[in-house]
């Protein structure tokens, strides 16, 4: 598959560069991956574990042509070779993992946009068009191009990704309507394409607004049908998601902050899922500290024999046992050590302490399971990126960036 | 023969003195004798004779000639030279191998071979040759046919020899019944154990040897899978109620699936069922069924629909009435909805026409379904009972017996219901299984067991077996089957004679069918274990269909099928 896939971005890019090179197109390649080591006590039984890991090893191609009339955004991530029973991260969940984040497919983005498709017939209406594999409209931006090393609790929360998806975005002035219909079905394994006769069984649309320079909002919904059960057998989910995102340079020094909340609701209210998380960075200088605050609630599953991190999946009859809202305090610190044009090398370390509390009924006891409530976990790693800087994974407007992501990398802003 | 040869070389040697031509053989034929056929280690009738020429065909004579047995093992004897006619001759004695046999002649660098086809002497002995001590369950075929084996005193195979063949213990049968030796020597027959436990013994006579050897095989206990039905993934088979040759899969949104396996409507059969037609009942999730007779007018099918829930708190999904009076045109009727819960597992007294439903966190229900049944059944509740109190209640199934409605809570345990024409009270037990979560339950012999579910303090690999109070009817545990290697003990049942114990397991490698011998009804002892991949078997009833016993399990995905087992020899 990857192999299929690095042909693929091969062809994509002399696509672009050739016969559409009278239209100046461009492409950009880029690439990051984390080398990271986790200790952790949030083990089921109460033991601690470490473990290293090389997590998010991503490809990216971005290319435009016809004067950024034709978009391509492609990703491939190679986590299905990295992290195949996933990686430790405490309160994370989804895709039948529990307090181990899952590998990415392959494919995480292929998506083509044409951007613009009206041009001054709408005036200075902006119309775009994308199709692909890729995020849904929905929610916030994905947790690889944060801060923080480890992803939330709350990513199947807050994003809907790696589906079949077509999406309409419409902007005038400093609003956008976003739009898209997908399959619902999530990926079971990296090498899993979605299911395509289910494309079109969900949908989300997303309104962003940036009233001000370096503040964005935005607020999503969306329905996904039958995401736990690939033949479509399973419960729906009922999504909302609002956030606000600011991004500006506070004494001429880069500074981010993110305010998100989202709620599930699966199987027609039965189960109740929140988050709140809040999250922000700052530069100074050569040192990035960082840190990130968030509640977020998961059902519990019924486990796999054996695989205490991992549930059972398909499953039958009920499977839930309780929720569970876990706090999660994260504070981390990124030292830039090495750049040279593209390629930067920076040194993280981050903490993070988590306490998980049962929301509601249910047999499931998290002081039974996991031996305590209150847990720890230390990660430092080292973040290879090239060129990753400025990517905003998940949005396909059509239109150039008007807020380009600094965050976790600070190409954007030279060092004061 | 060195000195055999020399004439000839000082012959030539002497010509060449002479001045003239020596006679170098140029050809060597077979002249008489080859490709005969005779016994094995006789001598053949005609001799071998070759004949050594020259170029244009003139004889040698005096040419050496060197014969040498090439196969099979037998002897000649030969003349070393050629005569004046240029031919030697020699007398051929068979080897002891049956087959083709040759001699190879050579004289002077040229070379020519016969060969003869020996064929086996009289037979002289026979043997068992293949099929014998095998086991499979009473009345199976034996997938081994019977052979034996016929040979002369060489050790060759016999053909054509007459062997008969005789069940001469154990009600069994062979086919054919006598047969002849084939050209390896060789006849079979297949022997189909007879109706019982034990050792069932066949004769394998052969009446020119006069002999008589006999075959041992043993009908033992065990499962054989006759059927497997895919069902759409449609999340999957749940349970399965059987009855009078008619089985309701419960299919999940698929609906409820009904199969002919050996009604007669449809011509199905356990090994080969045939779907009568499919109903799918409001809103799906269709887990379980009862099939009532509601005196001579109507047949109703229960369904039990299962909806999210969270174990021990919460639950959904309601009970569908389908008015099955024709089984290939089913259609929804009713049903029964209560608020804040969902149902399991069904138990009904039909003489009295009430339902009692396993209702999760709600208890236990019994509903009066007598007469005609219409709309919303919500009138026709008699009663609720949460065995365990709030918080402590999640009913998964009931069972009446003995007057009692016995109920198994996952939360709080095995307990003994009374139950007076549906009103429901606590007469013992619960709260009795601490340490795991309870399942499924069955109650025979006086006896109760009850299965476990995922993990509390310990897993839910145990079958609780508890003694009721010949007096009073309460439960006391006794004993307890412990099953390394599985998750979840699913479904338990008994079979209708009490003698077989059945649970269903998932999520380990042991997952599968389990079967236990209930010869001591308080100490169930393994009898076998029928493995099933994935995630194993989700729930497993017991069908009694035209004289046999048939298990009907629901494998679970992410291939799901019903799968059907012969255990008629477990039943014994």
């Amino acid at each position: 598959m990857p192999h299929r896939l690095i042909v693929l971005w091969c062809l994509t890019g002399v696509w672009i560069a050739g016969p559409l090179a009278a239209q100046e197109p461009h492409v950009r390649f880029s690439g990051q991956a984390i080398a990271l080591l986790t200790t952790t006590n949030a083990v089921p039984g109460g033991a601690t574990l470490t473990e290293g890991r090389l997590v998010q090893p991503v490809l990216m191609l971005e290319g435009a042509a016809l004067g950024d009339h034709l978009q391509l955004h492609a990703m491939g991530d190679f986590e299905g070779w990295t992290i195949q029973h996933g990686q430790l991260a405490t309160g994370a969940y989804g895709e039948g993992y529990y307090d181990r984040r899952h590998p990415h497919t392959y494919v995480h983005e292929l998506m083509f946009t044409g951007g613009d498709l009206l041009g001054r017939w709408d005036g200075d209406v902006v119309v775009s068009l994308s199709a692909g594999k890729g995020f849904a409209p929905f929610g916030t931006d994905d947790p690889m191009s944060r801060p923080p090393m480890l992803y939330p609790a709350n990513h199947h929360l807050a994003q809907i990704l790696e589906r079949a998806v077509a999406v309409t975005a419409i902007t005038a002035g400093k609003v956008t309507l976003e739009g898209g219909t997908f399959n619902g079905d999530e990926p079971e394994y990296p090498s899993q394409w979605p299911k395509w006769n289910r494309f079109g069984d969900s949908w989300a649309l997303r309104a962003s607004g940036r009233p001000v320079s370096g503040l964005e909002a935005q607020v999503s919904r969306a329905h996904v049908h039958s995401p736990e059960h690939r033949q479509g057998a399973g419960t729906d989910q009922e999504k909302w998601s609002a956030s606000a995102r600011w991004e500006r340079a506070v004494a001429g020094r880069p500074a981010y902050a993110l305010a998100e909340w989202a709620r599930t609701a699966e199987a027609g209210g039965a189960y109740l899922l929140h988050s709140a998380l809040v999250e922000g960075a700052y530069g100074l200088g050569r040192y990035r500290p960082y840190f990130r605050l968030e509640r977020t609630d998961r059902t519990e599953d019924q486990r796999v024999f054996g695989e205490p991190f991992r549930s059972v999946r398909p499953h039958l009859d009920s499977s839930i046992l309780g929720i569970t809202r876990w706090t999660i305090s994260t504070l981390g610190a990124q030292v830039r050590a090495w750049r040279r044009g593209a390629v930067a090398f920076s040194p993280t370390a981050e903490v993070a302490f988590a306490n998980v509390a049962k929301v509601g009924g249910g047999v499931f006891d998290p002081q039974v399971f996991y031996g305590r409530t209150s847990f720890a976990t230390l990660t430092v790693g080292i973040r290879a990126d090239w060129g990753m800087g400025g990517h905003r994974m998940g949005y396909y407007r059509g239109t150039p960036m008007a807020e380009p992501m600094t965050m976790p990398m600070d190409h954007q802003h030279p060092e004061p | 023969m060195s000195r055999r040869v020399l004439p000839f070389l000082l012959g030539g040697l002497l010509a060449g003195c002479d001045h003239t031509t020596p006679l170098v053989p140029t050809n060597v034929a077979a002249t008489s004798g080859d490709a005969q056929t005779d016994t094995v280690a006789r001598v053949l009738p005609a001799p071998l004779v070759v004949t050594v020429m020259v170029e244009g065909g003139n004889p040698v004579v005096g040419a050496p000639v060197v014969w040498a047995v090439q196969s099979g093992g037998g002897s000649v004897t030969a003349a070393t030279v050629t005569d004046a006619a240029g031919q030697a001759s020699a007398t051929w004695t068979l080897g002891p191998i049956a087959g083709a046999q040759s001699v190879h002649v050579t004289a002077s660098g040229r070379s020519v071979t016969f060969t003869a086809t020996a064929l086996p002497d009289a037979p002289t002995q026979a043997s068992k040759n293949a099929g014998d001590k095998q086991n499979a369950a009473p009345g199976a075929a034996l997938p081994v046919p019977y052979a034996v084996l016929v040979r002369d005193q060489y050790g060759n195979p016999v053909p054509g020899v007459t062997v008969n063949w005789a069940a001469a213990a154990g009600q069994g049968s062979v086919s054919p019944a006598a047969g002849v030796t084939g050209a390896g020597g060789v006849a079979t027959t297949v022997h189909t154990l007879g109706p019982t436990l034990g050792a069932d013994t066949v004769t394998a006579t052969v009446p020119v040897l006069a002999v008589t050897l006999t075959f041992v095989s043993t009908g033992l206990r065990q499962a054989i899978l006759v059927a497997t039905v895919p069902i759409a993934p449609n999340y999957g088979i749940h349970d399965t109620f059987v009855r009078n040759g008619i089985a309701f899969v419960c299919a999940w949104n698929t609906g409820v699936m009904i199969f002919d396996v050996g009604s007669g409507a449809r011509g199905g059969s356990p090994s080969n069922p045939q779907l009568i037609t499919t109903i799918a009942t409001a809103g799906g999730e269709t887990h379980n069924a009862w099939w009532f007779w509601n005196g001579a007018s109507k047949q109703y099918l229960f369904v039990g629909q299962e909806g999210a829930g969270t174990i021990g708190s919460s639950s959904q999904g309601d009970i569908h009435v389908v008015d099955v009076s024709n089984l290939a045109s089913p259609f929804e009727v009713g049903s029964f909805q209560l608020t804040g819960a969902g149902t399991h597992n069904f138990w009904m007294d039909e003489p009295n026409r009430i339902l009692y439903a396993a209702y999760y966190n709600a208890g236990v229900v019994a509903l009066n379904v007598s007469g005609t049944l219409s709309g919303s059944l919500s009138a026709r509740g008699i009663d609720t009972l949460a065995p365990g109190g709030p918080g402590n209640t999640y009913t998964w199934g009931v069972q009446l017996y003995n007057g009692s409605l016995y109920a198994i809570d996952m939360l709080s345990g095995l307990w003994q219901l009374n139950t007076a024409n549906g009103l429901l009270s606590v007469a013992a037990g619960g709260n009795n299984v601490p340490e795991r979560y309870s399942s499924d339950l069955w109650v025979a012999n006086g006896y109760a067991y009850t299965g476990t579910w995922g993990t509390r303090s310990a897993p839910g690999n145990a079958v609780k077996v508890w003694q009721l109070n010949p007096t009073t009817g309460a439960p006391t545990l006794v004993d307890s089957i412990i099953t390394s290697g599985i998750g979840t003990v699913s479904d338990v049942e008994v079979s209708s004679n009490g003698k077989l114990l059945m649970f269903s397991a998932e999520y380990g490698p042991n997952a599968g069918f389990h079967f236990y011998s209930l010869a001591d009804p308080a100490h169930p002892t393994f009898l076998y274990k029928y493995p099933v991949g994935g995630n194993g078997v989700h729930t497993a009833t017991f069908g009694y269909i035209g004289g046999g016993v048939y298990a009907f399990g629901a494998k679970d995905p992410t291939s799901p099928a019903l799968l059907i087992l012969d255990v008629t020899s477990l039943t014994q």
